[in-house]
């Protein structure tokens, strides 16, 4: 065997990909050529650098649980569903709503509503919009300011009809912040804040008539909404994070 | 869909979850990226299971993974700058004196990692199913959509240039 040779022979040699035969014929070159062996250390130093300093990522449960989602497999959880909406690469993403939509209705029965940015907003969407913005203006965010769920929830008790849950999802990187009574359509609503990195995440609930109403994400202005309604609670998340994020904390937030 | 094939599909395909995001998170460097082009990738395969008869599962959902990440990457070209990733631009040299700079700072592993992400996209996505995944020669190929040949080259060219850049263990010369 030539060096050329050799020098060709020692990736797959290391990786295992060649027969004995090869495999003995190239040990035997390495045992009298030192310029060979020198390039054989340096790949198999080369290559345990790679492995020991490389991340191999998991899979974060937030993407596996939006796959299950979208592949509309049966409900373990008595969460509400939600196609996804991270469509920032809308083309290849009609498809797989489309797909995934389809899918969805014929396992679970849920029927879902798909509303797009450039549908006029709603005159509802249009006042849970203002009091989002209204509460990004200096000192208008909070009424009680905390990152304890146990003084956040008791403190809405007495303020409106029904109290929030307020789960605490700090460990999930959406740190509370607090909570704030606003007026919307009528009624007196109870505002959870949430944040996410600079984020601000609004969630305005209020007891509301009608059947219950899976997820329906929208934006508007910037804006992101995710709008549901189950066990006579009508619940808006209002943020200007990215519909993908929004989407898992709406998640989270029903479990 | 059945239930039951939705349980096929997962046991097939998404217990190869780990593996497809970390391919998809070294070829778009941004994790929200990396996870839509996961999610795209389950629904594409998802709903091209039904055609899937034979071979192995996982070199067939890596494929699909990478596809969406070259997708997802020439959607992203029009309104970001970034790293060189399709067929015209893979075969530039990174700037080796950035490269050099890049690597002189920070830990070990920080600078394995610059090594690996200045390494154009034909190059980074061997190195990363070889030393991460594991993945043999025929698989690689299979996912990749080249020749075993080609292959070979690649990495063999990888673990040079990176050789190269890494220069001598900080660890042993420290």
């Amino acid at each position: 065997m030539t060096c050329e040779q050799c020098i060709e022979s020692i990736g797959p040699y290391f990786d295992g990909e060649l027969s004995a035969e090869e495999r003995a014929q190239v040990e035997e070159h390495l045992r009298d050529c030192p310029e060979c062996t020198a390039a054989h250390r340096q790949l198999t130093e080369t290559s345990s650098r790679l492995r020991a300093g490389l991340v191999r990522y998991e899979a974060p449960d937030v993407l596996r649980a939006r796959i299950r989602s979208s592949l509309g497999e049966p409900a373990r959880d008595a969460g509400p569903r939600l196609v996804p909406l991270a469509s920032r690469s809308r083309l290849a993403w009609t498809r797989t709503i489309a797909a995934a939509a389809v899918v969805a209705v014929l396992s679970s029965g849920l029927t879902f509503v798909t509303m797009r940015g450039r549908a006029p907003a709603s005159s509802l969407q249009q006042e849970v919009l203002s009091s989002h913005i209204r509460s990004l203006m200096p000192g208008h965010l909070t009424d009680v300011e905390s990152n304890d769920q146990h003084n956040v929830k008791p403190w809405f008790n007495g303020r409106v009809n029904a109290s929030p849950d307020v789960p605490r999802l700090d460990s999930l990187g959406f740190p509370l912040v607090g909570g704030r009574l606003d007026y919307i359509d009528g009624h007196n609503v109870a505002t959870v804040v949430y944040t996410r990195r600079q984020h601000v995440i609004n969630v305005f609930s209020w007891p509301a008539a009608g059947d219950d109403l899976a997820p329906v994400a929208s934006s508007a202005n910037g804006y992101h909404f995710i709008r549901s309604r189950r066990n006579g609670m009508e619940s808006w998340i209002v943020s200007d994070l990215n519909p993908a994020e929004l989407e898992s904390f709406s998640r989270m937030l029903a479990r | 869909m059945a239930e039951q094939q939705v349980g096929g599909f997962e046991e097939l395909v998404l217990s190869h979850l780990d593996d497809a995001y970390t391919l998809a998170r070294y070829l778009l460097h941004d994790e929200h990226d990396a996870q839509d082009a996961v999610q795209d990738a389950s629904l594409r395969a998802f709903r091209h299971f039904g055609g899937f008869r034979h071979g192995d599962a996982r070199s067939w959902f890596l494929a699909i993974v990478r596809n969406c990440c070259y997708d997802f990457h020439k959607a992203r070209r029009m309104d970001r700058s970034s790293v060189p990733f399709s067929d015209d631009t893979l075969e530039e040299l990174p700037d080796p004196h950035a490269a050099d700079e890049l690597v002189l700072e920070g830990s070990e592993s920080d600078r394995v990692r610059a090594a690996v992400d200045a390494l154009p996209a034909e190059l980074r996505e061997v190195i990363v199913l070889r030393e991460l995944s594991e993945l043999s020669y025929r698989e690689i190929s299979d996912v990749v959509g080249v020749p075993m040949g080609t292959v070979m080259s690649r990495i063999s060219r990888a673990r040079v240039r990176l050789g190269a850049m890494l220069g001598a263990d900080s660890r042993k010369a420290g």
